[in-house]
C-alpha cells in the first residue's frame, strides 16, 4: 500500500472508501474515529490483506521434517560407509580445520608482533575503524515487521 | 545514515568483500574430473563429509527452530526486508571477528588473550549457527512459502516454520554439493546469516546499545 493511496483517502474518504479494505493502518484510524463519533466502522475484508508472516507458522509438519532428516542422515551414512570413513572422521576433520584456523591466527599475531611500528599502528587503526563501523551499523533498528 | 558512516561504509564493504573472497577462494579445490582411482576416492570422501555436515545442520536447524521459532522468523523477515543492510553488517562483522581474533591472539602472552579468544570463538560460532538457520528459513519461505491464505489453507505439509527451515536446508545443501559454486554460496550465506543475527540481536529485536537521554528530555 503506497502513501499516495493513503493521502488520496485522507483527502476524500467517501470517494476512496474502498481503500479501507486494503489498508490496515487507515482502517484502524477510521475505526478509532468512528468510535469517537459513534458511527459504525466499515467492515474490513481480511482476505484482501497480505498474508502475515506468523500465519500458519506454528504448524509442525512432522512427516516432512522427520522424513527429510532421515533421508539426509541415511544418505550421509551410506556415503561415509562407501568412502570407508566413520562419523568420527567428520568430527576429527572439523576439529582439524579449527586447529588450522588457530595456527593461522597465531601466525598472524606473531607477524604483527614482529612488524614495524607503522604497520602495528595501521593495524590498530583498521581495528578501530572496522569495529566503529560495526557499532554504527548495529545502532540501526530492525525494520522487518514495519517493512 | 550519518555522514561519517556513509563515508566509511563503501570502502569497508569493498575491503571486507576482498577478505571474504580471499577466505572463500577455492585455491585448493580440484575442479577437474577425477583422473585416477585416488582422485575419485578423494571426491567421494569430500562428498560424504559434506553430506554428513548437512545432516548435522539439519538436526541443528530443527532443534533451534523448535526452541525459538519466533526469533528465527523475525530474523528471516528482517533478512528479506533489508537484505543489503544484513549483508553489509555481515561483511563488517566477519572482518571485525578476524581482526579481533588477531588482536586477542596478540594478547595471549599476557594471559588475558586466551579467555577473550575463547569467548569470541563461542560467540562467533553461535552467531553463525543462528544466522544460518535464519537464512534457511528465509530461503525456504522465499521458494516454498505460501503467498495467499487459500494456498496456506490448502497445504498439508509445506507450511510452518519447521517446514520452511527444512526446505531451506535441502536447497542450500544441494547447492553446497556443487564443487566451487557451493563453497562460495555457502560463504555468502554465512555472511548474510551473521549479519541477520546481529541486526536483529538474535531475533529479539532489542537495541544493542542503550540510547543516551538527558534529564530534561
Amino acid at each position: 500500500m503506497t502513501k499516495d493511496d493513503c493521502q488520496r483517502y485522507l483527502e476524500d474518504p467517501e470517494a476512496n472508501a474502498a481503500h479501507l479494505q486494503t489498508c490496515a493502518k487507515c482502517n484502524a484510524e477510521a475505526i478509532a474515529l468512528a468510535e469517537k463519533t459513534d458511527v459504525a466502522p466499515p467492515s474490513i475484508d481480511l482476505d484482501a490483506l497480505p498474508l502475515a508472516p506468523w500465519e500458519g507458522s506454528s504448524h509442525r509438519a512432522w512427516p516432512l521434517v522427520l522424513g527429510t532428516a532421515a533421508v539426509v542422515a541415511i544418505v550421509a551414512l551410506a556415503l561415509l560407509d562407501a568412502a570407508g570413513m566413520s562419523p568420527l572422521h567428520v568430527v576429527e576433520g572439523s576439529l582439524a580445520s579449527m586447529e588450522a584456523m588457530r595456527t593461522l591466527l597465531n601466525r598472524a599475531a606473531s607477524s604483527l608482533r614482529s612488524a614495524s611500528l607503522g604497520a602495528q599502528v595501521a593495524f590498530g587503526a583498521a581495528f578501530v575503524i572496522v569495529n566503529g563501523l560495526l557499532i554504527a551499523l548495529l545502532r540501526r533498528a530492525p525494520r522487518g515487521i514495519d517493512a | 545514515m550519518p555522514r561519517t558512516l556513509r563515508l566509511f561504509l563503501p570502502p569497508t564493504v569493498v575491503a571486507a568483500s576482498l577478505v571474504t573472497a580471499m577466505m572463500a577462494a577455492p585455491f585448493g579445490s580440484d575442479i577437474h574430473t577425477p583422473l585416477s582411482f585416488a582422485d575419485a576416492t578423494t571426491m567421494l570422501q569430500k562428498t560424504a563429509v559434506t553430506v554428513a555436515l548437512l545432516a548435522v545442520w539439519m538436526f541443528a536447524a530443527v532443534a533451534l527452530t523448535l526452541l525459538s521459532g519466533r526469533e528465527i522468523r523475525y530474523s528471516s523477515l528482517e533478512m528479506r526486508a533489508s537484505a543489503l543492510h544484513c549483508f553489509a553488517l555481515g561483511l563488517v562483522a566477519v572482518t571485525s571477528f578476524v581482526l579481533t581474533a588477531i588482536v586477542f591472539s596478540y594478547l595471549i602472552p599476557y594471559h588475558v588473550g586466551v579467555p577473550l579468544l575463547f569467548a569470541l570463538g563461542v560467540f562467533a560460532i553461535l552467531t553463525k549457527i543462528y544466522g544460518m538457520v535464519a537464512v534457511f528459513h528465509a530461503v525456504g519461505t522465499l521458494i516454498a512459502g505460501s503467498r495467499t491464505r487459500d494456498q496456506l489453507a490448502g497445504r498439508k505439509w509445506l507450511r510452518g516454520d519447521l517446514a520452511m527451515v527444512v526446505i531451506g536446508v535441502v536447497i542450500l545443501g544441494a547447492i553446497r554439493l556443487i564443487p566451487v559454486v557451493g563453497l562460495i554460496v555457502w560463504s555468502l550465506t554465512s555472511v548474510f546469516g551473521i549479519g541477520t543475527a546481529l541486526a536483529t540481536k538474535f531475533g529479539r529485536r532489542e537495541p544493542w546499545f542503550l540510547a543516551y537521554r538527558t534529564a530534561e528530555s
